[in-house]
């Protein structure tokens, strides 16, 4: 059972860069993404990111959370064909049109959010969220307790996630039906797990408060990590990328 | 009636948990399943409520797979008790808490309301008091009163007494044998040996996935063997009465070693040994009325 955005463990080129780097190049690549809205490039971003997942055997996962972002982005798409009339007219509605510029902006939408994403979930797959964080407090200087924080917040995701399949299936099991009815009986069946869901939010993280307390958190300077993050030439080449990619986009854009 | 028809599961659909189990629950059987954590005892718990279906093979609920029942029908028959009080507790105070399982299987009327009345009486809890501030104990009580109160005719219990001192244990146990005296099924996952001993008709053994030893309380507690391979120890009465006869040629014989309650257990030991201090005290004074001297001069003393 792989959890979302959980670390898998592995060796490949991607595992083995700097955690910054692959941020730096994520954040890059998704920027690129949002500045230019021509489709050929988005469609190779698109393909970069894919050939990325395939290089470190993280397709299965890939095209889970690309399930998850189409779903969304569709209703993005949805909202863009009936709001933005443009192009040449091809359906009449009551306030406006659908044209044929407003179904390739709705493609965009879908495509630019896809391969965003790509990368973005990548790092969270290929990276330790220890290692993120303490990357980003040698190589970054980033105060400790904001990468804390980052990290444990993230970290959380999946310990949650974990505690809400519970609280779900103690709720079944006292005759609570959620495989049945539509989505407004399902969200109000969903009213009562929120309170052992918050109750047991705030027991953990007061007690991971605690944990941290203890056991000297306010001590803990820079240089208390014992593992270094140095920046080889791999790293560099890949930001480099990231930097052209980026460049590419931003041309494009301008032309 | 439950059966267990050859149940293959898994979470994934991959990995599989349980490897093939076979097992028949007669109604109103006190059962007890032990192994080692990991072993898959939570799983076949699961099973039981349908929480969890099977991959091959089928549960038998009164002769229905679970397949075929809806949430709230299985709901209705089998009660279940998680490990973790907390992740049932959902409402703002006892009494709601007591309720909420009337509303959920569609049963919320005045009949209810007066059960969970009778139920807050006999469990003496403070009906308008906030679940969540209670200990871990009552909460642990709550979550069961929650299932008592609804009258199942089959209650699971997932280690319902770990993580309570002893008076919480002694109080959840008391409840539990209640039910049982009035007729409940009632199948508990345990890893307190000396409840299981005091409690269970029957006991299932469980390692890996597999059943690998399952009989009357007392055949299984005596069969070290398989125990040992299944990391568990028996309470000690029961290594005691095996030892007993080995070493003492008066105990073999008796019901020392057939004995099928702790309690008897430990009465047949006592008679033995009650019987064995009278013959020692009364060599004891035949020895000591050979020589009269030492005795005399004691008594003048
Ligand atoms: N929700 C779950 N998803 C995936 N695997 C699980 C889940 N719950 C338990 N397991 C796995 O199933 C196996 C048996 O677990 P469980 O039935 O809880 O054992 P027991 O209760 O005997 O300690 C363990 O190896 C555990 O890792
Ligand atoms: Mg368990």
């Amino acid at each position: 059972m792989d959890g979302f955005l959980e670390y898998v463990p592995g060796n490949s080129f991607l595992h083995r860069l700097n955690p910054v780097t692959k941020i730096a190049f994520a954040i890059m690549f998704a920027i690129a993404c949002f500045c230019t809205g021509n489709l050929v490039f988005l469609c190779l971003m698109l393909a970069l990111g894919l050939a990325l997942a395939a290089s470190c055997s993280m397709m299965r996962q890939t095209l889970g959370l690309m399930r998850a972002v189409l779903a969304f982005s569709l209703v993005l798409a949805v909202l863009l064909l009936l709001t933005t009339p443009k192009g040449d007219l091809l359906v009449e509605l009551p306030w406006g049109y659908i044209g044929s510029d407003s179904i390739l902006a709705a493609v965009v939408t879908v495509i630019r959010l896809e391969a965003a994403a790509i990368p973005l979930f990548l790092t969270f797959y290929v990276t330790k969220m220890t290692d993120l964080s303490n990357s980003f407090v040698k190589v970054l200087h980033v105060p400790y307790r904001y990468a804390f924080t980052f990290a444990s917040t993230v970290h959380f995701i999946p310990v949650f996630m974990n505690d809400m399949r519970g609280i779900m299936e103690a709720q079944t099991a006292r005759g609570v039906e959620f495989d049945q009815g539509g989505m407004v009986r399902k969200i109000r069946l969903m009213v009562p797990l929120c309170v052992p869901l918050l109750i047991s939010s705030v027991r953990k993280t007061n007690s991971s408060a605690i944990a941290a307390e203890v056991r000297g958190f306010n001590l803990r300077t820079r240089e208390s990590g014992y593992k270094r993050y140095p920046m080889t030439g791999a790293d560099w080449a890949v930001i480099a990328l990231g930097v052209v990619v980026l460049a590419a986009a931003i041309a494009l854009s301008l032309l | 009636m439950i059966e267990f028809l050859d149940v293959h599961a898994s979470y994934d659909g991959t990995t599989p948990i349980l490897k093939g189990i076979d097992l028949t629950i007669e109604d109103g059987e006190f059962v007890a399943f032990v192994g080692t954590n990991g072993a898959g005892k939570s799983t076949a718990m699961r099973l039981v409520n349908g929480l969890l279906k099977p991959d091959r093979g089928a549960v038998l609920i009164d002769g229905v797979p679970t397949t075929q029942l809806k949430t709230s029908e299985l709901a209705r028959r089998v009660g279940f008790l998680f490990q973790n009080p907390d992740r049932q507790i959902c409402s703002s105070t006892v009494r709601d808490e007591l309720l909420f399982g009337f509303q959920a299987v569609g049963r919320l009327d005045d009949e209810a309301r007066r059960r969970v009345d009778q139920i807050i009486e006999e469990f003496r809890f403070d009906g308008d008091a906030d679940p969540f501030l209670l200990n871990r104990g009552t909460r642990q009580l709550l979550a069961l009163a929650s299932i008592v109160v609804l009258a199942p005719p089959v209650v699971v219990l997932d280690e319902p007494t770990t993580g309570l001192d002893f008076c919480e244990c002694v109080k959840v146990m008391g409840i539990i044998s209640q039910l049982h005296r009035a007729g409940t099924t009632v199948i508990m996952v345990c890893h307190d040996m000396e409840v299981v001993a005091d409690f269970a008709e029957r006991v299932v053994v469980m390692t890996d996935g597999r059943v690998v030893d399952q009989g009357p309380t007392f055949d299984v507690l005596r069969n070290r063997k398989t125990l040992d391979e299944a990391d568990l120890v028996p309470p000690q009465m029961v290594d005691v009465s095996l030892l007993l006869p080995v070493m003492e040629p008066r105990f073999a014989g008796t019901s020392v070693a057939t004995a099928n309650t702790l309690a008897e257990m430990q009465a047949a030991i006592e008679d033995v040994a009650a019987g064995g201090a009278a013959a020692m005290a009364a060599s004891e004074k035949d020895a000591l009325d050979d020589v009269p001297f030492q005795g005399s001069e004691r008594k003048e003393r």
